[in-house]
């Protein structure tokens, strides 16, 4: 149970920071978004690019010569990558959208197509290979009473950090208000002085960015492969949902708490010998808080019905 | 039927798309095409099901893939079939015609209780739910091995319909070096769709049928004037379901196995595809939407071996795939009524 305990935070904070994200870009944007799982694996397939050598690179990345950067400055150009994608995402797809007034399930189909599309274009050219980033193995430590290898508490502490910092960018800095006041009322916000599209374009970077950090982190603790992200994707949902849809610090913790879900529940005596369906117990519970608390645990009441 | 420019425009495409298929294929035109109706037909009918739920209704539904499932399981199972590891033959079953009924039935009381949340729910919220449920579902068949066969799925069970076949039509099909068993399940899911469509067309013109239009354009209206809408939603959600359910036993009988992974997300999403490409709220549209659709897809791979060098599966399916991704995305953002929908029909919006 314990040992579940420390996979159940690994791959909640994995779904928290990804949560933020796509909570994020909800709440501003008021887009469900399907693509969000691409934008996570490209993080983790951009990584692996600049910093794997030759022989793991695929397809028409052997073309290139090994490039095998340092580990951290292509996990950084793998999230500036994905800032730069999300932005051209608003840019020349969203934002025509938005003006030309696409009714939001007509953006919803969109973003599925548009996660369809990219997910197949990764299975093409970088190939439906597993992959590893290229890391040396490490061996298991006790931390507290949790076992993980050293380089997995890394990417722990590191999440928390990450959310400690957007906590604190969205309650102090100006643009985090600004972003905060466009999620509550755009029409009020507008009227205040704020400029909505350049609110929302920083919002796509900036989700965008934090997705692929995301999928970093995954790709540490797990692997890269081309469909990651529409793996995880349904997870995020169950966190965004569970912490309440569109509030950022409900998203960090229910992302949390559906890892811990995911990872605990192997350890249930019913569920002995069905590790397999783990992920049905939190998509059950993010089916049940629909119906019966929609509003998630932090999330005010809102009309979704 | 007034043969408006809507409707010639999509009979040429349709005929030309099946002329395509005897340009593009020196040999065999024939034997690909009707591989390629024959996944057309079921195909179409799931489209069909879900039409009656997006187009009809304005219900965002993505969880097909699990009414195609149940249907296609539950009426498996209770016919004559070997499953699993070991593959253990059950050789007692019912009679093929009532396990399909059953089978059909059992997908609309699953469509039932999905519907459950679309009386609280808002469509986006909805879309999140009903592919949640669909995973869930597809999650259980594959881990309750000793019931559904699990990853190892079912076979053996294509008697229980072949057995059906005249030898008239065999002789007839093998003239031509056809597969007889395919063209039949070919035959019967055209059948199915020529007997749907004119039960829907009627449910349609009816009271109810306008009733169900009206949930979509104005639920509050709907309630005002004393109707039921929640339960007009789930009449919906049943009546599509079990049409998903009756598509998902003739895709299994295609096959000539069941396999948990057919049902993954993207079988929703080829539903969708078909079914925007058709027409949302049209009730034919699907029908030439599919044609068109699986001509597209089955002439990918010539495409595919443009682009690579030696092609594998997985390639082919990469592109395949790219362009079910950027049709979808295409159709919704620049034509989202289709061939043969109505623009102002479409629920595209919900507040």
């Amino acid at each position: 149970m314990i040992d579940q305990l420390g996979n159940g935070l690994l791959l909640g904070i994995i779904i928290s920071v990804a949560s933020v994200a796509l909570s994020l870009l909800y709440g501003v944007t008021r887009i469900v978004n399907f693509a969000h799982g691409e934008i996570i694996a490209l993080g983790a397939i951009v990584t692996l690019f600049f910093s794997g050598p030759i022989d793991s690179r695929v397809l028409f990345l052997e073309r290139f010569s090994p490039l095998g950067m340092s580990f951290v400055t292509s996990a950084i150009i793998g999230i500036i990558f994905c800032g730069v994608f999300g932005g051209l995402l608003e840019l020349l797809l969203f934002r025509p959208l938005r003006k030309a007034e696409v009714g939001n399930i007509a953006v919803l189909v969109v973003t599925i197509g548009l996660s369809i599309f990219i997910r197949h274009l990764y299975l093409l050219f970088a190939t439906g290979r597993v992959q590893n980033f290229p890391l040396d193995l490490e061996r298991r430590q006790t931390y507290l009473f949790f076992e993980m290898t050293p380089r997995n508490f890394k990417v722990l502490i590191a999440g928390l950090i990450v959310m400690i910092v957007i906590g604190l960018f969205l309650t102090f800095t100006r643009m985090g208000k600004a972003m905060r006041a466009v999620r509550d009322s755009g029409e009020l916000a507008s009227v205040s002085g704020i400029n909505s599209d350049s609110i929302i374009l920083f919002t796509w970077i900036s989700s965008s960015m934090l997705a692929g950090l995301a999928g970093i982190f995954q790709a540490i603790i797990n692997d890269v492969r081309y469909n990651m992200g529409f793996l995880i994707l349904l997870l995020i949902f169950a966190g965004t949902v569970l912490g309440g849809i569109g509030t950022s610090f409900g998203a960090m913790v229910g992302g949390l708490l559906i890892g811990i879900f995911v990872q605990v529940s192997v350890a249930l005596p019913f569920m002995e010998g069905h590790t397999e369906a783990k992920n049905a117990v939190a998509l059950a519970i993010m089916i049940l808080i629909l119906l019966f608390r929609p509003q998630g645990i932090f999330g005010q009441k809102e009309r979704i019905s | 039927m007034k043969l408006s420019a809507k409707w010639v425009v999509t009979i040429l495409l349709t005929i030309f798309s099946i002329y395509l298929v005897f340009v593009l294929n020196e040999e065999g035109p024939l034997r690909i095409l009707f591989n390629l109706l024959t996944f057309a037909g079921i195909y179409g009918l799931a489209a069909i099901g879900l039409n009656v739920h997006f187009g009809l209704t304005g219900l965002l539904n993505f969880g097909h893939a699990s009414f195609m499932g149940v249907g296609a399981y539950v009426t498996l199972l209770l016919i004559p079939h070997a499953a699993g590891r070991e593959g253990e033959i059950t050789e007692s079953g019912l009679p093929f015609l009532l396990a399909l009924f059953i089978g059909i039935i059992s997908a609309s009381l699953f469509g039932l209780l999905l519907g459950l949340p679309a009386i609280r729910l808002r469509g986006d919220y909805l879309a999140i739910v009903t592919i949640a449920a669909a995973e869930i579902f597809r999650l259980l068949v594959r881990d309750l091995e000793s019931i559904t066969g699990g990853v190892y799925g079912i076979i053996n069970f294509s008697d229980s319909l072949q057995q059906y076949r005249p030898i008239y039509f065999e002789n007839f099909v093998s003239r031509y070096e056809l597969n007889p068993s395919q063209v039949w399940v070919g035959l019967l899911s055209w059948i199915s769709i020529l007997f749907v469509l004119v039960i829907l067309k009627r449910l349609t013109n009816s009271p109810w049928g306008r009733a169900l239009r009206a949930v979509r354009e104005d639920e509050d209206a709907v309630r005002a004037l004393g109707k039921n809408a929640v339960w007009l939603k789930l009449q919906s959600f049943m009546l599509g379901a079990g049409i998903a359910g009756l598509a998902g036993v003739f895709l299994a009988f295609n096959y000539g196995s069941l396999q948990t992974t057919t049902f993954v997300p993207l079988l929703t999403f080829y539903v969708w595809a078909i079914m925007i490409l058709g027409g949302v709220g049209s009730l034919s549209g699907p029908i030439f939407g599919s044609i068109i659709f699986w001509v597209i897809i089955s002439e990918t791979d010539k495409l595919a071996a443009l682009i690579f060098e030696n092609a594998n599966g997985q390639q082919l399916a990469g592109v395949r795939f790219v362009l079910v991704g950027l049709l979808i995305m295409v159709l919704m953002i620049f034509r989202p009524s289709g061939l043969l929908g109505k623009k102002e029909e479409l629920l595209l919006n919900v507040k």
